[in-house]
């Protein structure tokens, strides 16, 4: 799930988390996919960002790569000072479970969704 | 090193023509949270009065850090639900903000993280007033943004030595200044006036056994630092795995295997304050 601009949201994009009005009134819910028409009624409602499925977004611009995959990439380099001591292993083996699990789940979702 | 040098840093630290300037309203709604005559409509109406203010305060309580479900809509809303002392650490870190972007990069976000991770921590081990960890998550690493402010020549060492030798920010400030900024926030907590338990959260986040009085809050911001930089989510000054102490997730009566739906939680979250700035 990625926070991005509207004015980099596309026909196509499915949304993560319902849009709201200030007043906390639902304008659309989330898992709707949004066509030309959603975006031009957002612009005019002057919604700044919306939250929309997967990582449509790369790089640092619209906020944070949570993937899991990723994440999993970075563990060898986050953990590379704290190798040999037994609970920092410990540690790091139920995190490398964890996001591979986590990313096979993505990934299967993003194929889903892909058809 | 020796305590003239550690006296004098801390006199370097603590002086007052540089530190953040907190709003005057602070000051005037500290004084009136004394008076057990006054009460939340009073202390509304004073911050209220500064509409700038008011609205990054509204801001921050309606974001997911500090996981409050429904609108708040205003001040005095805030001030029932979420307590004085969680909208005082709002406004001092609205207030440091600009200070804290210009300092070190990357810095704000790695805060805001924490906090947002440290309130999902509370939660997850049923603690009460989850947002007052928020709060402490927010400020736990003040005391680096003040140092690189008052002490730039030391700021620069500490970066140079976690640049060259590999280390952690905290590693290198014990190297470089013979202290961490877990210090300096204990010092800026006593200068602040600031509550015991942000004041523990502050300044044992690296150490959360070793807290006297509140050993939750530092073990809830302990685990949270710790999630943040497995996300990377901003940057703590250095890009290293924390230390997870075993000892915080007892602390807390957590085990490994609960941080799996802390860390589902946290991921989930994220993206939506990702964009919370104070500017």
């Amino acid at each position: 799930m990625q926070k991005i601009p509207l004015t980099l949201a596309k026909p196509g994009m499915k949304l993560a988390k319902a849009v709201t009005r200030d007043n906390g009134m639902v304008v659309m819910g989330p898992g709707m996919e949004l066509t030309e028409s959603h975006l031009d009624r957002l612009r005019s409602m002057e919604v700044d960002r919306i939250t929309v499925e997967g990582n449509p977004l790369e790089g640092a611009c619209c906020g944070v790569d949570t993937s899991a995959a990723h994440r999993l990439e970075r563990l060898d380099h986050l953990f590379r000072r704290l190798a040999g001591d037994p609970w920092q292993d410990e540690v790091r083996g139920f995190l490398n479970e964890y996001l591979r699990i986590k990313a096979a789940e993505q990934a299967a979702r993003a194929a889903a969704e892909g058809k | 090193m020796d305590e003239d040098l550690k006296t004098s840093v801390k006199g370097q630290i603590l002086s007052i023509k540089d530190l953040p300037t907190l709003p005057k309203v602070l000051d005037e709604v500290s004084r009136l949270v004394q008076d057990p005559n006054a009460n939340t409509d009073e202390i509304a109406k004073i911050i209220s009065r500064d509409q700038v203010l008011s609205a990054k305060v509204l801001k921050m309580v309606n974001s997911p850090v500090y996981g409050f479900p429904g609108r708040i809509g205003t001040v005095q809303h805030a001030l029932v639900l979420l307590g004085f002392n969680v909208v005082r650490g709002i406004i001092i870190s609205t207030s440091v903000f600009d200070m804290m972007v210009k300092a070190m990069e990357g810095l704000w976000e790695h805060s805001l993280g924490c906090a947002l991770a440290a309130n999902v921590v509370a939660r997850a081990a049923g603690l009460p007033d989850p947002e007052e960890y928020s709060v402490a998550g927010l400020l736990h690493d003040l005391g680096k943004v003040v140092a690189a402010v008052q002490m730039p020549e030391l700021h620069e060492s500490v970066s140079q030595a976690v640049r060259e030798q590999d280390l952690r920010w905290f590693e290198a400030e014990r190297a470089v200044m013979g202290f961490g900024h877990d210090r300096i926030n204990a010092w800026l907590a006593r200068h602040w006036n600031l509550p015991g338990n942000i004041r523990e959260g502050m300044s044992h986040h690296h150490s959360p056994e070793t807290a006297q009085l509140y050993p939750d809050t530092a073990a809830a911001v302990h685990v949270g630092d710790w999630i943040v930089r497995i996300y990377e989510y901003g940057t703590g000054g250095d890009d290293q795995a924390a230390l997870l102490s075993r000892k915080a997730l007892d602390m807390l009566g957590l085990k490994l295997a609960d941080l799996d739906r802390i860390l589902d939680e946290f991921a989930g979250q994220l993206a939506e304050v990702s964009d919370l700035d104070m500017a």
